[in-house]
């Protein structure tokens, strides 16, 4: 028996050995990958960091004359997240508390399964409708003369990361274990005081992780932004104001990387912003990955 | 049995990866001709295109993105040929010093300061190039000023590499790369800038002779001599329109023969009425 046994045992081992190596490849691979992105972000960022008179940190860009200050770029991707932020944040918690606290079970797989389907359109799909109804609407609104300005960009940006933010807040908010529901109402707390002092303390990391998450999201969206944002590399006047076109780092990459040499300034410009970008992105990612594994420690 | 077994299997996966490898190969042999570049050029050269498809069954892939993205991509060696609505600049020619290009023209057309139709319905049918600098310069802001409604003029420019932009900058403010401090909104390609022109009532826009149409309207231009010329074919053909650019094919010195003979395709009649067609003006030979 044990003669007949081995030979296929041993082909068994081989193959989980195969498996397993395959397995450490890819581990090692994906790492290699965000490692490579990075290192080149930062070579190909150098030559405008040396290059003299650039006026990076400065609010001109013109390539013509090799001017790329970035910070009108900056404040725009930055501006347009807090926007959405305002939008998409109050909107989903409220949603999410109401799903998961005042609705039955099914009703709950039913708005979790149409979220998911929303927060899988392609972004070019809310840039169309931006584009076509959003844009036209806010300038009826506002009396603009193109509602292409920082604020489309902004409510556009908050539907869209929206679906993110309330899935995940609620998937927080539906993992504090009943038994702490039943405690609360046992002493005699109103459905409001219970999840204030019994759901949302537990659920708050992981709330605060999944706005980090969707964060991250909005700062890296490009197609439906570049659709409606306007596209002037130039600060808002005033500052804050939310009803003038603008940039951000990835409409303004989306629209000049075709027409840089690569190799050149212009191209290296356009990298270093990409690189504050990723450079914010991964921030969020870990600060995220922070809040929603601290959840799982405390519960 | 196993032993039969397997080597049937392995016959079955070599023969899917055999015509897996074929079907790859066969992709990227067909002989397509890459093209991309000036959204100006590209209605003249896919209807040429199509008719030169069914013709000889070469496929012929137009892509848009500006004359500057056209250059850089035929340089690079992505496309075959790069359309351009301008000429090429001494810096883009120094950035490949080892190769060489060629032009070829292909059709006219004029790049006319387009508005809001409800501005020239409302009376602003004509300007002259310093008025226009002047909304440009954002030294004037409201259309009073030139006997229309009394409205804050909407400036509309374009991406700094696109070519249309750089004709008019050049004939304006005299300077293709002149930076529009009056401009209130960038827009890239033709079809995106004419949108914007569509949607708003108050705006003023630069856009090629082909995109007008009743919600966008071409502006006259009013000349030092006081003669008002209108944006027609008749004045970009004869040259008395100040905005005539030529629309031109880009070659790379390494031109294969089949692009070749799609070049020689839009140069023939029956290329140049996808030229006229398209709304521009056919090159006389």
């Amino acid at each position: 028996m044990s003669a007949l046994v081995s030979p296929r045992s041993r082909q068994e081992l081989r193959a989980r050995d195969g498996v397993k190596i395959y397995c450490q490849l890819s581990a090692i691979l994906s790492i290699l990958i965000v490692g490579v992105i990075l290192l080149t972000l930062v070579f190909q960022s150098g030559p405008v960091m040396f290059a003299e008179n650039t006026g990076l940190f400065g609010t001109r860009w013109n390539p013509n004359e090799g001017v790329y200050g970035v910070i009108p770029m900056v404040f725009g991707s930055i501006f347009v997240m807090l926007i959405a932020t305002l939008i998409a944040f109050p909107t989903g918690l409220m949603t999410a508390i109401y799903i998961s606290e005042t609705r039955s079970s099914k009703l709950r797989r039913l708005f979790k399964s149409t979220l998911e389907v929303l927060a899988g359109i392609p972004s070019i799909v809310y840039g169309l409708i931006g584009v076509a109804y959003l844009n036209r609407w806010v300038a009826n609104i506002f009396d603009l003369q193109s509602g292409r300005v920082i604020l489309t960009a902004g409510i556009l940006l908050g539907i869209m990361i929206l679906p993110t933010f309330l899935t995940l807040a609620e998937d927080a908010i539906s993992a504090v274990p009943m038994r702490f529901r039943e405690n609360a109402k046992s002493l005699g707390l109103y459905r409001h005081e219970v999840f204030g002092s019994a759901i949302f303390p537990q659920a708050r990391n992981g709330i605060a992780g999944a706005g980090l998450l969707a964060l991250g999201r909005a700062l890296g969206e490009t197609m439906a932004v570049m659709l409606v944002i306007g596209s002037l590399d130039r600060l808002p006047s005033p500052l804050f104001n939310p009803l003038s076109s603008g940039q951000t780092i990835t409409s303004k990459l989306g629209r000049e990387v075709g027409e840089s040499a690569f190799g050149s300034i212009h191209f290296s410009a356009l990298v270093f912003m990409s690189l504050i970008l990723v450079v914010i992105t991964i921030t969020l990612t870990i600060l995220s990955h922070y809040f929603l594994n601290r959840k799982h420690a405390h519960v | 049995m196993t032993i039969c077994f397997k080597s049937k299997k392995r016959i079955a996966l070599k023969l899917g990866l055999a015509g897996l490898t074929a079907l790859f190969t066969a992709c990227s042999a067909s002989e397509a001709i890459n093209v991309s570049g000036s959204s100006t050029v590209l209605p003249a050269v896919s209807l040429a295109a199509d008719q030169y498809t069914i013709e000889t069954g070469i496929s012929v892939i137009v892509n848009a993105g500006g004359s500057g993205s056209g250059f850089n991509q035929l340089a690079e060696g992505q496309t075959q040929l790069g359309m351009m609505s301008r000429d090429i600049t001494k810096s883009e020619r120094a950035k490949f010093p080892d190769t060489n290009f060629t032009e070829i023209a292909i059709g006219i057309d004029a790049v006319v300061p387009s508005i809001s139709s409800e501005i020239f319905e409302a009376g602003v049918q004509a300007l002259s190039l310093a008025q226009i600098a002047d909304i440009y310069a954002g030294r004037v802001d409201n259309w009073s000023k030139f006997g229309g409604p009394d409205r804050p003029i909407f400036a509309i420019d374009k991406e700094a590499s696109r070519g249309t932009r750089q004709i008019f900058m050049a004939v304006v403010l005299g300077n293709p790369n002149a930076e529009a401090p009056g401009a209130d909104l960038v827009t890239g390609s033709n079809n995106e800038e004419q949108t914007a022109l569509t949607q708003s009532n108050a705006a003023i826009g630069m856009l090629s002779f082909a995109w007008l149409n009743k919600d966008v309207r071409g502006l006259s231009i009013i000349l030092p001599t006081g003669e008002v010329v209108e944006p027609s074919l008749e004045n970009i053909g004869n040259g008395t329109f100040p905005f005539i650019r030529d629309l031109t094919l880009v070659t790379r010195g390494d031109l294969e023969p089949p692009a070749q003979s799609f070049v020689d395709f839009l140069l023939s009649p029956k290329g140049q009425e996808g030229v006229e067609k398209s709304g521009y003006i056919k090159i006389s030979e």
